[in-house]
């Protein structure tokens, strides 16, 4: 046991001075001593997410779960590792895991994870939109290659029929008209970049200047960001506006506007970093 | 909290106060995170600061908005210390709001610029705060760690 800990103390000094595959090394020699202690786990984990080994981090969370599920922040090494991974459900999961984890323990760590779920929140959001971006000019190139063949096809059987020139021309030009027009409806249809990006109010802490992830609501009616108001209430428990006492134990989650908070970004996700 | 998150929400005030400010206060430099420096002047008749421009000098550290931003008036040739009771000839301004205890982090930049004008405006004593001559000579603090006392909140 105490050899075990003397090689994670010997890690912990190697991580600090940024020597990733040595810290791992000890960390490792650790867990066959001792491979029942949680925190080597996410010890090791950090040194991986270090070097980029975003499965083998994976899986040192998920033995650290296995041994405490309640980990906050094996659930968050998970998030880091797998948003690296671009499994945003899965980031977005474990980010929220660890959120919760932290406001139940009261974690110092509360800032940082409701920045990295912002982020979580925003990458996803950026994928999907990526995605229907390309699904959609897809969508139009097919249209039209569709049209195009239906023109050419109906200009052959023509031909073959004996039309004469100016009945060929006739039938090109409506077909010209149609394709325009499909391609109209699909301009139409694409979000305007310059369309009014705009965070409404009641979506911002006004402490952070962020989009809440977890809004709590004080006495006086006014929410705020729960990181942001409990870093503010650490120092001086007394309400922002009206300076009547206040203490973290007082505040309340906003529900209705966390669902509201929640909606505008699932559609808005440009706003997670506005 | 981080750098980051100083660094996050004063981007954001910034983006904000270039696009518009309040009537006199004009945004001056804002090139980094740690420093921004402002103009702000009076609007009404008051015959103390007429046809005068302040330079205000912003600081800001890694735990802003929890904590103040330190605010002081700067000297220039075309930018004296606005004559106040609570405000020093060196520029340190005794005001509750940029003190730790009156300090709330849903105040901005802007707030404090406009809190600066009202203060100006309100006042009619053209004379400093007592003991200025000393204090000047002596301190040695920055203004955080003045530990002021604030005698007459009504002026």
């Amino acid at each position: 046991m105490a050899k075990s800990l003397q090689l994670k103390e010997e890690g912990n000094r190697r991580f600090q001075a940024g020597d990733y595959p040595m810290a791992e090394a000890l960390y490792s020699q650790a867990l066959i001593v001792d491979p029942s202690n949680p925190t080597l786990y996410t010890n090791r984990a950090m040194a991986r997410l270090r070097m980029s080994q975003w499965e083998n981090a994976i899986a040192d969370c998920n033995e650290c779960l296995k041994l405490s599920p309640d980990n906050m922040k094996a659930h968050y090494f998970l998030s880091q590792a797998h948003l690296a991974m671009h499994a945003y459900d899965d980031a977005l999961e474990h980010g929220l895991r660890a959120h919760s984890l932290c406001v139940k323990t009261l974690d110092k760590s509360l800032g940082t994870i409701t920045t990295h779920v912002l982020k979580c929140k925003k990458e996803r959001w950026d994928d999907m939109e990526k995605r229907r971006i390309r699904e959609t000019s897809e969508l139009e190139l097919e249209v039209v290659g569709l049209l195009e063949r239906e023109r050419d096809q109906t200009l052959r059987e023509a031909e073959a029929a004996d039309l004469d020139e100016g009945g060929r021309k006739e039938i090109r030009e409506e077909w010209e008209r149609k394709i325009e027009k499909m391609r109209g409806v699909f301009e139409k249809a694409r979000p305007k970049e310059e369309k009014r990006r705009q965070v409404p109010d009641w979506a911002i802490d006004d402490i952070s200047f962020c989009v809440m992830v977890d809004p709590v609501i004080t006495k006086t009616g006014k929410s705020y960001e729960r990181a942001s108001i409990v870093e503010h209430l650490r120092r001086q428990p007394q309400d922002p506006l009206t300076r009547e006492s206040l203490y973290i134990s007082e505040l309340r989650p906003n529900l209705d506007l966390k669902q509201a908070c929640d909606e505008f970004l699932e559609e808005n996700g440009w706003a997670a970093d506005w | 909290m981080s750098t980051q998150f100083a660094a996050k929400r004063l981007s954001k005030e910034l983006s904000k106060i270039s696009s518009s400010l309040p009537p006199g206060i004009e945004l001056v430099s804002a090139d980094n995170f740690e420093e921004w420096l402002l103009d702000i002047r009076v609007l009404d008749n008051n015959p103390l600061y007429q046809n005068q421009t302040y330079r205000l000098k912003f600081r800001f550290g890694s735990s802003y908005p929890i904590e103040p931003p330190e605010v002081v008036f700067v000297k220039l040739p075309d930018r004296p210390i606005p004559m106040h009771p609570h405000i020093y000839s060196n520029g340190i301004i005794c005001l509750d709001l940029l003190g730790q205890q009156g300090w709330s982090p849903v105040q901005n930049v802007e707030s404090v610029c406009m809190s600066l004008q009202s203060m100006l405006t309100g006042n009619s004593k053209n004379e400093r705060p007592p003991g200025d001559e000393e204090f000047v000579r002596g301190n040695r603090l920055r203004p955080k760690d003045i530990e002021f006392y604030y005698h007459d909140n009504d002026v």
